[in-house]
């Protein structure tokens, strides 16, 4: 690199790189960087956002969250919501991405339509479910038809029923995001392996559990990652299909956070948001330990 | 032997076919609903009896739709551009500059994608009204006009250009932006559109920023509308919702399958390649 002209002059190699940054810096310091530090302000004042006056209390915030049994339920009903969705999100795609990558004719449109619910706006996904859902939907029918229920139902005004419904949703939009992943790590895996396994007689089932499955194992621990940390953000699905309901059935994190927002207590929705923060960051935690273990993974 | 293999493949495309039936089902499930005329009601039977163009006449004239929509595209032709633009950057800036202090600015910037929307909206909120970014069009696109996931995004692709097409520029008496704008941008053209459908889709259907940050009717994008519509969720109005949310999700699909080809193989050979 010393060759290049700009070593010469010095002030402008130095200035540069930091021109190019920025306009992302500003973007970002204004957006993000400062939000994200007020928040942490906030969460150990009790600021009033109208009236602008603010008081350290410590770690009064906190206290409060932690003995109201609203976020008690809403701290279980995210971990048991990500519970749904996790295993369907590790496996259904990896089937998909196995599906769209036999040599096969029209495979490519098969690819699009699997991605058509990653693109779909959320309030449309939530909307079109809230109407599949409905009693007199598609989804009661088929299970009436099938001998799974015995009479047509709304399950999203059922408390057994409503999480495991919009948790469906969120499953249904992801399937082709995390299909495109699988399928990334599916095209690395060298075609020998199958050919030496179908010359010793293994069959097609037989491949995908034996060869297939374990060699997924790092892509699997990034699904399981990203579906964590998004799974924990979850809004927009139960927002607008049950807005929490019934009885708090579906209300998550994220839903009680929103809910003191729109309240204006904003000191507690920003202690309650660390909280939701300390949860991604352990999310985040496991990845990077996973993804380093990945790189292993793939030189070996 | 010829004719198991055939057996197989007939398995496979139903089994294929059965999977579309659940991803593609609820868009025709809705579709069929915004063409049933009015006297068809709206879970009776799947198919409508006379299909009507009527509720997308009515989607168009007895709401702000054009408006609505007119907004969201001014958002997100606003968002799209300038996070290719400075993402692209800033991320070069960080896969081909040495400089004082660039492993801070990355981990800093990685490390704030693990940081929840939620936690910093309440703030983020009020800094908008601050700057009187409240209903305007900057304000709804301000959290996609520059991306920490569109700057790693990028600065992992500018990893993958090889040195030595950059060096001969250099030669050529191309200077650092000359360099980054003729040499390496051209290089990266698979990520920049997989960027631009990232955030084309994330700002077209962005709910909770626009909610909270529009307090004006006139300001809503289609998908607070189509929420705020979705509030008296009856009998007619269903039809109406189901073809404005046809036409919501119309423009997403066409850039999508506009694009698919350097989407999904450019996603897929970066990833291997990597």
């Amino acid at each position: 690199m010393s060759r290049h002209p700009f070593s010469k002059k010095s002030l402008t190699a130095a200035i540069t790189p930091w021109l190019f940054l920025l306009p992302s810096i500003v973007i970002l310091v204004t957006f993000l960087a400062i939000p994200i530090i007020e928040a942490f302000q906030w969460s150990f004042l009790d600021y009033k956002i109208i009236a602008d006056t603010s008081e350290f209390v410590g770690f009064a915030n906190f206290k409060e969250i932690f003995s109201d049994e609203m976020f008690w339920m809403a701290f279980v009903n995210t971990i048991l919501y990500v519970a749904i969705v996790l295993p369907l999100n590790i496996f259904l795609p990896m089937i998909l991405a196995v599906l769209v990558n036999q040599k096969i004719r029209a495979v490519g449109a098969f690819r699009v339509l699997y991605y058509l619910p990653v693109v779909t706006p959320i309030v449309v996904a939530a909307l079109m479910w809230k109407m599949l859902y409905s009693q007199d939907g598609t989804v009661s029918n088929f299970l009436v038809t099938l001998g799974i229920i015995d009479s047509p139902m709304n399950f999203l005004t059922n408390t057994t029923t409503a999480l495991i419904a919009v948790a469906f949703i969120t499953v249904w939009k992801g399937l082709g995001y995390y299909m495109i992943m699988y399928l990334a790590n599916l095209q690395s895996i060298p075609k020998q392996v199958y050919e030496s396994a179908s010359i010793d007689g293994a069959n097609g089932i037989q491949q995908f559990f034996k060869i297939t499955v374990p060699m997924m194992v790092p892509s699997m621990t990034l699904v399981s990652v990203l579906t964590i940390i998004n799974g924990l953000k979850v809004f927009e699905e139960i927002a607008l299909t049950t807005n929490g309901g019934p009885a708090g059935a579906t209300t998550t994190l994220v839903m009680y956070i929103y809910d003191k927002f729109m309240n204006l207590d904003v000191s507690i929705a920003s202690a309650a948001g660390l909280v939701l923060l300390l949860l991604a960051i352990i999310g985040s935690l496991i990845q990077m330990k996973l993804t380093s273990g990945r790189e292993d993974d793939l030189k070996a | 032997m010829k004719a198991k293999a055939q057996t197989k493949k007939i398995i496979l495309y139903i089994v294929m076919l059965a999977i579309c039936v659940v991803t593609v089902g609820p868009f025709l499930y809705t579709l069929f609903i915004a063409l049933k005329p009015a006297t068809q009601g709206i879970y009776d039977g799947l198919l409508p009896a006379n299909p009507t163009f009527a509720n997308f006449v009515d989607a168009f004239y007895k709401t702000d739709f054009l408006r609505y929509l007119l907004n969201t595209v001014i958002v997100t032709g606003i968002a799209v551009p300038f996070n290719l633009l400075f993402s692209s950057m800033a991320g070069y800036a960080l896969a081909r500059m040495n400089f004082k202090g660039r492993s801070i600015v990355l981990t800093l910037i990685i490390s704030t994608m693990t940081v929840p929307f939620q936690l910093y909206m309440a703030p983020l909120f009020q800094i908008a009204g601050e700057l009187g970014l409240r209903n305007s069009y900057v304000g709804l696109a301000v959290l996609q006009i520059s991306t920490a996931f569109g700057i790693y995004f990028m600065r992992q692709a500018f990893l993958t250009v090889p040195k030595e097409l950059e060096e001969s520029a250099y030669l050529d008496g191309a200077n650092r932006f000359q360099v980054w704008w003729k040499v390496a941008m051209p290089l990266v053209k698979p990520t920049l559109i997989s960027l631009a459908i990232y955030t084309f889709t994330f700002t077209w259907g962005d709910y909770l920023w626009p909610l909270i940050n529009t307090t004006e009717s006139s300001m809503y994008t289609l998908s607070i509308a189509l929420a705020q519509m979705s509030q008296n969720f009856d009998g007619g109005n269903l039809k109406l919702i189901s073809a404005a949310s046809i036409l919501t999700t119309i423009p997403s699909l066409l850039i999508f399958i506009w694009l698919q080809k350097y989407f999904i193989s450019g996603q897929t050979d970066g990833a291997v390649k990597g």
